[in-house]
């Protein structure tokens, strides 16, 4: 009895499927459920993130943050004066 | 007013994010860098009116994708003047071609209309959701949905994967091969 009861328990609860929509969940910030046409059980939805994935692991030109603390900078005369 | 130190972080952390989906629009990443500075800048700009504690990124989405149209009418125009001599400077992101298996998936990307483009990376990478995309747009739910779903079939097409939603494991089938496999 006790065992039929952990097997049933073990089959609804605990599958894979669920795991990997909730991380996928987590990931996106948005709803994504095995149904969805663009969620896990996708092939074009997998190769979507991992073509966005491989961009967003380039290496980021210091432009930007050298950008950033520029307008800062002019935002903020006094604080950001470092000339001697 | 002068800028709080957490919204000049903000942006830095959204460029990444920004940058993949500027490659995404402008296929060619030396423009892409420069649609990311530009976004940078109006940000910067605009930030009173950006509400703290309202969605950062969509709203950097938004300037950037913004952009992207801006630029891009102006460029027609200047290729319609100069007759071809920028369209022959509008090459593919070079280090993109054969560094992965993704090569092909990369090419049938290219290949979607803009709209569809734009919209099944918005929903499908970048995690935005349906009412979001169509904020970011500026358009419809319906209008997302139905792009996401011409996208998707295009892309199904273009590289010939059938009907991958009817054959693959829906939540219910997925429980019982679960069970099965336990058994």
């Amino acid at each position: 009895m006790t065992r039929m009861y952990k097997d049933v328990g073990q089959g609804t609860g605990n599958e894979k499927g669920m795991t990997y929509q909730k991380m996928e969940k987590g990931r996106n910030g948005a709803k994504r459920s095995a149904a969805d046409p663009l969620g896990p059980n996708s092939e074009i939805g997998r190769k979507l993130r991992q073509y966005y994935d491989e961009l967003i692991a380039d290496d980021i030109p210091d432009r930007f943050s050298q950008l950033l603390n520029q307008l800062q900078q002019k935002e903020q005369p006094g604080s950001a004066a470092k000339e001697d | 007013m002068s800028a709080s130190p957490s919204f000049r972080d903000g942006l830095l952390a959204a460029v990444p994010t920004l940058r993949a989906f500027a490659v995404s629009l402008a296929k060619n990443s030396d423009r892409a860098d420069d649609l990311v500075q530009e976004t940078l800048v109006k940000a910067w700009d605009k930030q009173d009116s950006f509400q703290p504690g309202t969605n950062l990124k969509a709203w950097l989405f938004t300037i950037l994708r913004n952009e992207f149209y801006s630029q891009m009418r102006k460029r027609r125009r200047e290729v319609e003047d100069s007759d071809g001599a920028i369209t022959a400077r509008l090459s593919i992101h070079p280090s993109q071609d054969g560094t992965s298996d993704l090569t092909d998936f990369r090419r049938a990307l290219q290949l979607l209309p803009e709209d569809q483009r734009e919209a099944i990376i918005l929903i499908g990478a970048s995690g935005f959701s349906y009412e979001e995309a169509a904020e970011i747009c500026g358009c419809a739910v319906g209008t997302i949905k139905s792009r996401v779903s011409r996208a998707r079939s295009r892309l199904q097409e273009i590289l010939s994967i059938s009907g991958e939603g009817d054959f693959g494991p829906d939540p219910i089938a997925a429980q019982v091969t679960n069970s099965a496999a336990l058994a």
